[in-house]
């Protein structure tokens, strides 16, 4: 099972109700500048052309297959969850380097009031206690889901985020 | 980490780590909502929460503001003792007393003034969250009088009455079997999700959708085969063209016309003014495409359309636009039918659930005898000859001018000061009263101003009973004890008629005796619903049988669904139409001044009026007070996204930040309402109300809007 968190770009409204629903679950306190592990983006594409287009995005780790972070860490703390293979961490020794979030193409990893890093970790607990991830249970127009990239028909109808994704890694490279 | 750690971590409610689920529900917004809630609870307090999952409201869903209602029920600012006022009024010092110290001030106060000069010279409000209507209605009916005011002065009760008018009750789309979906100021996924649901499925089975909305929204984007711009405000003229083409057209269902439909002729003649030569010039719209629209009316019907609660009401004309819209519903045959407009009952609290309780009987078998008439009835004779109750957009202008009567104490139960338009006023007149009590969860603006601030207690912390569609009943247990000493809305009403011996046994025997009484007709009992965690269904529920209305004949004087209003004809005193007529949304008066037209209140996904911008979660998505402006308009007056801004009117001006959207039309300024530091409902002149409804013109008022630190003519 090689799980991970994808996005249907067309069903997305921006509505931020997955946002709400990480800060819940990770007890985000906003007041002190926390963000949630996952963002909103409610964008307008300017660019003319082909005409004018709204974009809605709900983003938060990827969790790629070869995650560049696991690699990128020089104190062990990433790792691919054998289970779900949910990228998850322990910061326990994070020395606060920055190197995941150089790493990360998406720009995922944030770091906390004590300098140590945190992201989404799929909510791979709750995942391995047979619930969804808090953002996923919450979505109320179920444009996101914890897809198996394994299985067949894993693929997001409609726009994929991760489809989206690889498309941008693939062009950058 | 070690598992425990792991678990707790994750929230993972199971033996090991204590935590349970237990079920209550979201009372956040309006009670045609109140979606069910897991509560995940630890040593007595809430530390997650989720949607529950086959709950017949929203089966596991909830909204961007219902998944905040952790931070929302612990809120810092909530009241957990009752308060006396120990400074000026607005100051918001107060001192902790005891409920029975409270509870004897309130009686003392509201008993003397009755025995002074009358009942009527005590005015009771219900604000949000309307759960507790009934009991306050029925308190104020048993202390003497009707002069009952809700925030529904502003909210749905404006169609509401369109449709009473029209047909005699209320009615709703039926889009699970529509053909055509006439989404007329329809963005469910940003205001009432549970809609945007119904729409994606009906929208992936082939549903038509025509989005009329000067917005684009996530509606338009997702759903419209036609997007209609109407300038706001306009849309009766819009209903009026559209009426007029399908009329000229021969779209319509002239036998269902004859059998059912009054007073057509002089609609048609009248909508007949609505045509290929000013349509556009009216509304904005493009005539094609109106006619585009129509042809897809009536070649994909059957044709259901959305009901709206405020954004077509909130216009000086907005229930002649939204009584023209509906129109449109008659003369195409689509009342009353599977895939129309359907007609229903209101079974308890503005919720249609296919079944009857005796909430009326409740409130009727103590309406006393030869009270004056309430706030706002000389004014709005409509809104009292059809609602019977107070027009709260009146109320501040009776303190003040204590016209026809004065009124000297004020009894609320979350009055939110910012609800109303010119805030000054409303400020002026809560000043004014020799007495005022406010009851709400939190000490809001308006609770500031109380002699006395009852602390109310959230939906988690009470047990309640409540319907939903489709025959279900619910009777809550609370999750959590009431924080700090507050108590239930209805507890509080309960117990006060209770000290003041008022002659009213039912209400002093409290809340659920008071349910008992309401379904009494019903064979679950109070006890049976409380064993169930998820909603009941009512056996006496009964399914929609089409048709049935119109053929039985209508509830309204013809008999017929009224294009022409008798009950209006018979009062041309009122000086009102009969017919659906249209006029300008906005007064000629300022236009050099004030080029813009302001619409309040466009609904945001994190917000609910004032409720949650103290939520700092919901805050944080949308944290400054932002106007979405036109491209065109922003580039005129050199505004980049971002900028601050000032919104002006000759009532005063606020500052905000510029948002820059191809969403918006040039010269629109839409603007939320409710912050405390950008008050825009204190921009909009008190008088500019609808005669009909006496609702206020929130989304189409003037205005001006300037760059910080620029300057303009208009100054000069």
């Amino acid at each position: 099972m090689k799980l991970t968190l994808d996005l249907d770009l067309k069903k997305c409204t921006s509505c931020g109700a997955c946002a709400i629903a990480c800060m819940d679950q990770n007890d985000i306190d906003v007041e002190r500048g926390i963000r949630p592990f996952r963002t909103v983006f409610d964008w307008e594409n300017k660019t003319g052309g082909t005409g004018r287009k709204f974009i809605h995005i709900s983003i938060a780790c990827m969790h790629c297959t070869d995650a560049p972070c696991v690699l990128a860490c020089p104190s062990a703390c990433i790792s691919k969850d054998k289970e779900t293979n949910l990228t998850v961490f322990d910061n326990t020794n994070c020395i606060g380097c920055h190197s995941c979030a150089m790493a990360c193409p998406f720009g995922i990893p944030s770091f906390g009031e004590e300098g140590k890093m945190q992201k989404c970790d799929g909510c791979a607990v709750r995942v391995k206690n047979g619930m969804e991830p808090a953002c996923v249970r919450a979505c109320p127009v179920q444009a996101l889901k914890l897809v198996d990239i394994d299985a067949e028909n894993s693929q997001t109808e409609g726009a994929s985020l991760q489809k989206l994704g690889k498309e941008i890694l693939e062009f950058q490279t | 980490m070690e598992r425990i750690d792991q678990l707790l971590k994750a929230k993972i409610p199971c033996e090991e780590t204590g935590i349970t689920i237990k079920h209550t529900i979201c009372d956040i917004c309006s009670p045609s909502f109140h979606c069910g809630v897991d509560a995940y609870v630890k040593d007595g307090t809430v530390i997650k929460i989720e949607g529950t999952k086959g709950h017949p409201m929203n089966d596991g869903l909830l909204c961007t503001k219902g998944l905040s209602n952790r931070q929302y029920i612990y809120r810092k600012d909530r009241i957990r003792t009752p308060l006396k006022r120990i400074g000026k009024r607005g100051e918001g010092n107060f001192e902790p007393i005891t409920w029975d110290e409270a509870y004897k001030i309130c009686a003392e106060r509201l008993l003397g003034w009755k025995e002074k000069e009358g009942a009527d010279r005590v005015l009771f409000f219900g604000g949000y969250t309307k759960w507790f209507r009934p009991w306050l209605h029925r308190f104020a009916f048993s202390f003497g009088t009707e002069n009952y005011a809700t925030e529904s002065s502003t909210c749905y009760t404006s169609g509401l009455m369109a449709w009473e008018i029209a047909t005699g009750k209320p009615a709703k789309g039926d889009m699970a079997h529509c053909g055509v979906f006439l989404g007329w100021a329809f963005n469910p996924y940003h205001s009432r999700y549970l809609g945007g649901k119904k729409a994606d499925e009906a929208k992936k089975r082939g549903v038509k959708f025509i989005i009329v909305d000067p917005r684009v929204t996530p509606a338009v984007e997702k759903l419209a085969d036609i997007h209609l711009r109407p300038r706001g405000g306009t849309d009766g003229a819009l209903a009026l063209g559209m009426a007029n083409i399908l009329i000229q057209n021969g779209w319509i269902d002239k036998e269902y016309i004859d059998r059912y439909v009054h007073g057509f002729d002089a609609f048609a003649r009248y909508a007949a003014g609505f045509h290929e030569g000013n349509l556009e010039a009216l509304t904005g719209v493009p005539y094609e495409q109106a006619v585009e629209a129509c042809r897809m009316i009536h070649e994909c019907g059957p044709m259901a359309i959305n009901e709206s609660s405020a954004p077509l009401a909130h216009h000086r004309n907005g229930m002649q636009n939204y009584r023209a819209i509906m129109a449109l519903s008659a003369i195409t045959g689509n009342y009353d039918r599977v895939g129309g407009q359907q007609p229903a009952d209101h079974t308890y609290i503005h919720q249609c659930s296919g079944f009857l309780t005796r909430e009326k009987e409740f409130l009727e078998a103590v309406r006393p005898a030869g009270a004056k008439k309430p706030v706002g009835a000389e004014r709005f004779p409509l809104w009292y000859a059809l609602e019977g109750e107070a027009q709260a957009t009146d109320m501040a202008r009776q303190i003040l001018e204590e016209k026809p009567y004065p009124i000297r104490a004020l009894f609320a139960l979350g009055l939110n000061l910012r609800m109303l338009p010119d805030t000054e006023q409303v400020v002026k007149a809560l000043e004014k009263l020799d007495f005022f009590v406010d009851t709400d969860l939190f000490l809001t603006d308006a609770a500031k101003y109380a002699d006395i601030v009852l602390p109310a207690c959230s939906s988690f912390e009470r047990g309640e009973f409540k319907t939903y569609p489709g025959g279900y009943a619910v009777y809550t247990n609370p999750v959590i004890e009431p924080l700090g000493e507050a108590k239930s809305d209805a507890q509080i009403l309960c117990e006060l008629a209770g000290v003041m011996g008022l002659e009213d046994d039912l209400l002093k025997s409290g809340y659920e005796d008071s349910i008992r009484y309401m379904i009494q007709d019903l064979s679950v009992t109070v006890e049976e619903l409380k064993a169930n965690p998820l909603p009941t269904l009512v056996p006496e529920r009964t399914p929609y049988k089409a048709g049935g209305y119109v053929r039985q004949g209508l509830c309204t004087k013809s008999g017929k669904f009224e294009l022409d209003s008798c009950l209006i004809k018979e009062h041309p005193e009122w000086g009102l139409d009969s017919l659906p007529t249209y006029r300008e949304p906005l007064s000629q008066a300022g236009e050099a001044l004030y080029p813009f037209t302001l619409c309040a209140g466009a609904r945001i996904p994190n917000a609910i009026h004032s409720r949650l911008h103290e939520v700092p979660w919901v805050r944080s998505l949308r944290p400054y007070p932002t106007a979405d402006i036109a491209e065109e308009d922003a580039a005129k007056l050199g505004i980049c996204d971002g900028d601050p801004i000032e919104i002006f009117t000759d009532r005063g001006s606020i500052h905000v930040k510029a948002h820059p959207t191809a969403r918006v039309l040039p010269g629109m300024v839409h603007m939320y309402h409710g912050y405390r530091e950008a008050n825009v409902n204190g921009l909009l002149n008190g008088d500019h109300l609808d005669p009909y409804s006496g609702f206020p013109a929130y989304r189409s008022s003037r205005c001006g809007i300037r760059k910080e630190g620029s300057t303009d003519e208009a100054d000069s």
